[in-house]
């Protein structure tokens, strides 16, 4: 079953008048429950763009999304969607509970719950010895642990991380590899952007590659690599980039 | 209505950070007491000057208040990204609008009580316990400051934090200035000038009919039935000022 569906979406950003910049090309995809998707692309690619387009945070220009079988603006369905943006960054002034309580009241979650879930959280991501913290005190990788755990506090069905170990020590970076499986042996669906090809050869089911707002490519990670005649991930990322920058320049 | 009030609440708190806050506070509170420093005058008239000086920086201090909350309530969230993990809940963009209002209207509330409660402070020290009349003045300056907080959040769902600071001053004036304006209207024979006063009579919100203190400090007696008039107005301007808002905070572009 698809939990989400996206078809033909574009988005084109608008600078001033007339200028227009391609955010994202006439793209679909979909991904199923329970899988761990991953969108891989260079700088500037549309992976952001497509995340929040995802979440309802920016209009397309054209196409559709479905989520949960919802349009990517309904209420009811974001009840079941955490999100991580990309170098999140929080109310600085509140500690890593309070921001935690803070989202769960908007989630309306019971206070019990959220603060049994808050206690579970931040020693998921290692951030229980420092409770009284200001979030203005924390460090990049702090706040993008931070950012993890808020994304979860609903007990989300599907996560969408952008870039989530961005930021992260080699130790944070195992550690949220095994949470990401972790979570999905518990039935979640992940859609996550990352620049680590290492990190998502190893967690993910299937992946896309995002070129100048195009999405190149998309399946199961083996089934792509045979149909490229790559010699593993990284190779198949360059091949599929410059097949179609060579393929750009010819027109 | 419920997340739009946590979403207050947490404006609020991170409004009552902000150190110009306190310097306006401050100041208007040496404002405020500084009017009792005319000792030259007779009991009577230092009443007066106190009265005058007290409701006119509690209406000043209040509105630069209001401004400066509201002004960057929105683009704080925007120009920190913080709005993007927000708007990723299951709130819509109203609720948001809505909580910022709220969260602005709190503090300016805050900041109300503090300069009227030294100002009250003020009468009772000089055995002069303020009457049903000052509760009169300070209940349209406080609607007047809701007005104005309303229509900085508005201007800011769609513009920047520069046009809105020149708007809303301008605003500010401009509604204040509307006898003037009738005045010269009157005279002039120009019907164009006529109509263009007409019609900015009618858009421009007329901060002017929240000002009863001129009467007050004299002692003539507003009627109750002025207040609600006003207060009805008030309010009408208001909804519409957030209908806007809402409209224009569901089409912005983060
Ligand atoms: N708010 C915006 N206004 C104008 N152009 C934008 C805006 N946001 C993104 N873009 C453009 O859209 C394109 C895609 O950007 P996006 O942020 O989605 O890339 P990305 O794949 O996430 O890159 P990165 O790996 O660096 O995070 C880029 O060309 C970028 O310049
Ligand atoms: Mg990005």
């Amino acid at each position: 079953m698809n939990v989400i569906e996206i078809k033909e979406l574009t988005k084109y950003y608008y600078i001033g008048r007339k200028k227009v910049v391609i955010g994202l090309e006439n793209v679909s995809f979909s991904v199923e429950e329970g899988e761990i998707y991953g969108i891989l692309g260079p700088n500037g690619s549309g992976k952001t763009t497509c995340l929040k387009l995802l979440l309802g945070i920016l209009y397309p220009t054209s196409g559709e999304i479905s989520i949960l079988g919802k349009n990517q603006f309904d209420i009811e369905m974001k009840k079941n969607v955490g999100f991580l943006p990309e170098n999140p960054y929080y109310y600085d002034y509140l500690t890593g509970p309070e921001l935690l309580k803070f989202y769960g009241k908007l989630f309306e979650i019971p206070d019990k719950t959220v603060n049994e879930r808050i206690e579970k959280l931040l020693y998921l991501v290692k951030l229980h010895e420092v409770k009284k913290l200001a979030l203005r005190h924390y460090s990049k990788g702090m706040l993008e642990r931070i950012g993890l755990a808020a994304s979860l506090i609903n007990d989300p069905k599907i996560l969408i991380l952008d870039e989530p170990t961005t930021g992260l020590d080699p130790i944070g970076c195992i550690e949220t590899r095994d949470l990401l499986i972790q979570l999905k042996m518990e039935g979640k669906t992940i859609l996550l952007s990352s620049h680590f090809l290492s990190e998502v050869e190893r967690v993910c089911d299937r992946i896309a590659i995002f070129h100048r707002g195009y999405l190149l490519t998309t399946g199961g990670l083996d089934e792509l690599i045979k149909k490229y005649n790559a010699d593993g991930l990284e190779d198949l990322f360059v091949k599929t980039i410059q097949e179609f920058d060579r393929k750009g320049e010819k027109k | 209505m419920k997340k739009a009030w946590f979403i207050g609440l947490n404006t609020f708190k991170e409004s009552l950070r902000k150190k110009t806050l306190y310097i306006l506070l401050v100041v208007a509170l040496v404002v405020i007491g500084a009017s009792k420093a005319f000792s030259f005058l007779t009991a009577e008239e230092e009443l007066k000057m106190i009265k005058d000086v007290s409701f006119s920086g509690i209406e000043f201090f209040g509105a630069l208040i209001a401004i400066f909350i509201s002004l960057t309530a929105i683009s704080n969230e925007i120009e920190k990204r913080t709005i993007y993990t927000l708007f990723s809940k299951p709130i819509t963009r109203q609720n948001f609008f809505i909580g910022k209002f709220f969260g602005t209207i709190l503090i300016l509330l805050l900041n109300f009580i503090l300069m009227s409660l030294f100002f009250i402070g003020l009468l009772i020290f000089k055995k002069s316990p303020p009457d049903i009349q000052v509760f009169k003045t300070l209940l349209l300056i406080f609607i007047e400051l809701i007005l104005i907080a309303s229509i900085t959040l508005t201007v800011a769902t769609f513009a920047s934090d520069a046009f809105n600071v020149i708007f809303s001053f301008f605003l500010y004036i401009v509604g204040h200035l509307t006898s003037y304006g009738n005045q010269l209207a009157d005279r002039t024979e120009n019907v164009i000038l006529k109509g263009l006063w007409k019609i900015l009579h009618t858009v421009v919100p007329n901060y002017e009919n929240f000002n009863i203190r001129d009467k007050v400090v004299v002692g003539i007696d507003v009627s109750w039935q002025y207040i609600f008039k006003t207060g009805i107005y008030g309010i009408l301007y208001l909804a519409v000022v957030l209908l806007i808002g809402s409209y224009f905070i569901q089409k912005r572009e983060i």
